[in-house]
């Protein structure tokens, strides 16, 4: 993208208010976490911890990506590739998962394991 | 030759060719890291042990973060400085963030050097121990001792190093229990000293001795196939015939092999000690032990095939305790079936007096954790209608004690306090403070007291310092933070390059160095948003 004279000195403020919500965010996911006054949810990690940390986070990577790579401004290629890589982690996790959720059965699982033995 | 497209972008893309690289290659990144972080949930989600949850020290992780994040800042901010043709405040900003990436670096150094220097200690009860080592001088303190009264070297495995390992112990102290004959010629006779040029020859002639018989014996074998084969045309070598042809033939062919060109292949020489040899093995190096008690008659196989015999000694495991976790013990006894509390009091770590004292202190702790979660979050109505409190003590407050927690229940009861006369607040004031013990329990300024353990080494079911040998969620922490340190190393030379060898860059195109530091700036961002995940999914999840 490109960066007239006028656009970078307005966009240095944007930086450095940027840099103080992300010291914010984390000061907020550390104080939730650690302070039992402000724990969500049951006492001690749980799923609200869980949606809270990483929502924090997601808002932090997407202030980060948006102001300081300029992500926002980029040309198609750009979104193309990193689209591509999105989606293909995407499909990464999901494959784990789905491997795990469906395991390989043995019809005889006792002949499997006497070879096993038998091999050794 | 110029590289084209560096400055001005290229029609058709839009872009300068750098930057179109860096998006590539960040793109490439997020599908390393989505991967990481992948196996991460996967062996989170699926452990068959209590996962760590929020078991690393917050502190250095949270001023990492921070050093992070203004390292972002003033990368962009260096950039923008470029952009404005403003090179001394580019200088300023950019050896802030160098200066940040070193400061990250030495305080993931520190966390990492607690790590590799604290030990845990998992029971054959499943409970855990975790502390600082009482090593006996010159050791690191979780040897395993043997009084070795024979030593047999397998003659394939010898390797000089190996050897030199344990040299200066036995040097002279060894000696060849029987005459090593090889057809009839002796070549060591018995009771000859031990020395590496005496199993190097032993090895090299083992070795030519098994490749002759190996030669014979390979030809052999393939006359009798090709007999076989030739007498069941039509037949594969399942063939029950076959196989029964090949055989008789390669009994008969092996018979009549003249005498002598068949070798003695010696593949292990047995030394006797002159008196017992006291021998201190690192547990790394051992492939498997007979016994672990001491005064047993034992045996210990080196991973090189080494096997000592002798009686085992003492290889007591010495801990100052800085935490006991009964978390796996009551996941065991779950499975099994069997009552997790009666699973702890039946512990072989209750035994000693101290502990003991030590746990049922915790229990109390536990008791006012409980008593103050009811009166300060109520009661709720559950499913079947009756009231139950609305918080609990987690598993880990119930069935862990942390170091901090140790050091407030030795410091109330030095004080002569007794717990039950304290509320929960009162006791939480005794704990030492975040910062206490920046990268873990603070054994270093003599401040707390931990009480002493020694550990039979019989009791001792597995023993590691915290690196990923111990479990997989130390496994993934290191292989996540490590690779992510790497690239931190990558960003801070590559930035540090423009600082101190930009000025040529600045003087020839203003424009050019910008570009170079907006896409070096690009990857630093993406070692920031990468960290910006991890410090909340391993030091608070």
């Amino acid at each position: 993208m490109a960066h007239s004279i006028e656009e970078v000195k307005k966009s240095q403020k944007k930086f450095l208010i940027v840099g103080a919500i992300l010291f914010i965010g984390t000061v907020v996911t550390v104080a939730v976490a650690k302070i039992p006054a402000l724990d969500i949810g049951v006492h001690g990690f749980d799923t609200a911890d869980l949606i809270l940390g990483l929502l924090i986070a997601t808002i932090k990577a997407s202030l980060v990506l948006m102001i300081f790579m300029h992500f926002t401004g980029e040309k198609f290629m750009v979104y193309f590739s990193m689209g591509i890589a999105v989606i293909f982690t995407i499909c990464m996790v999901w494959l784990i998962g789905w491997s795990k959720a469906d395991p390989i059965q043995f019809e005889n699982e006792d002949v499997f394991r006497s070879g096993i033995v038998t091999e050794s | 030759m110029e590289i084209p497209y560096i400055v001005n972008p290229r029609k058709d893309t839009g872009l300068t060719n750098s930057k179109i690289a860096i998006w590539l290659f960040l793109a490439s990144e997020v599908m390393l890291f989505g991967g990481l972080f992948s196996a991460y949930i996967f062996l989170r989600v699926y452990a068959d042990y209590p996962w760590p949850e929020r078991a690393l020290p917050v502190l250095p992780g949270l001023i990492n973060t921070f050093i992070l994040i203004a390292s972002s800042v003033t990368v962009v901010m260096a950039w923008a400085s470029l952009k404005l043709r403003e090179l001394t405040k580019f200088r300023i900003y950019m050896s802030i963030t160098v200066l940040c990436a070193g400061l990250f670096m030495v305080l993931k150094g520190m966390e990492y050097n607690a790590k590799f220097h604290h030990q845990a200690v998992r029971l054959n009860d499943y409970a855990v121990v975790e502390g600082h080592l009482h090593p006996h001088e010159g050791l690191k303190g979780t040897e395993i001792t043997i009084e070795a009264e024979t030593v047999s070297i397998d003659l394939f495995k010898f390797s000089k190093s190996y050897y030199a390992d344990f040299s200066a112990e036995w040097d002279g102290k060894l000696q060849l229990e029987k005459a090593l004959v090889v057809d009839g010629e002796e070549i060591f006779p018995a009771g000859q000293a031990i020395s590496v040029d005496m199993l190097s020859q032993a090895k090299e002639l083992f070795i030519n001795n098994r490749a002759n018989n190996a030669e014979i014996l390979e030809d052999k074998l393939r006359q009798s196939w090709k007999f076989a084969k030739e007498e069941t045309p039509g037949e594969n070598n399942r063939n029950a015939e076959r196989k029964k042809l090949q055989n008789d033939k390669y009994k008969e062919l092996v018979d009549a092999i003249p005498a002598g060109d068949l070798k003695t292949a010696v593949g292990s020489l047995t030394f006797k000690a002159t008196s017992p040899i006291a021998l201190h093995i690192d547990p790394k190096k051992i492939y498997k032990s007979a016994s672990d008690k001491e005064g047993d008659s034992g045996s210990i196989v080196l991973n090189d095939g080494t096997t000592l015999a002798g009686t085992m000694g003492n290889s007591d495991i010495v801990l100052d305790v800085d935490a006991i976790s009964f978390r796996h013990t009551v996941m065991q006894a779950e499975k099994m079936g069997i009552d997790p509390e009666a699973a702890i009091a039946n512990s072989w770590l209750l035994k000693d007096e101290g502990i003991k004292t030590l746990w049922d202190n915790h229990l109390i702790v536990v008791e006012k954790l409980e008593q103050h979660l009811l009166e300060e979050y109520k009661t709720k109505t559950d499913a079947n209608g009756n009231e139950v409190a609305k918080r609990v003590p987690t598993e880990a407050d119930r069935y862990r004690m942390g170091w901090k927690e140790i050091v407030a229940l030795e410091e109330l009861q030095k004080a002569g306090k007794d717990l039950h006369d304290l509320t929960h607040q009162e006791i939480q004031d005794a704990y030492p403070s975040m910062t206490a013990g920046f990268t873990g329990a603070d054994h270093k300024s003599g401040k707390y007291n931990f009480p002493k353990l020694t550990i039979p080494r019989e009791q001792v079911l597995f023993e590691s310092k915290f690196t990923p040998a111990w479990n997989n969620y130390y496994a993934i922490y290191f292989t996540m933070t490590g690779l992510h340190g790497l690239h931190v190393i990558g960003g801070a030379i590559v930035l540090a390059y423009y600082l101190f060898f930009g000025t040529g860059m600045y003087r020839k195109n203003p424009e050019w160095l910008a570009n170079r530091v907006e896409v070096g700036g690009l990857f630093w961002h993406f070692v920031d948003l990468v960290w910006i995940f991890l410090f909340p999914i391993m030091y608070l999840m």
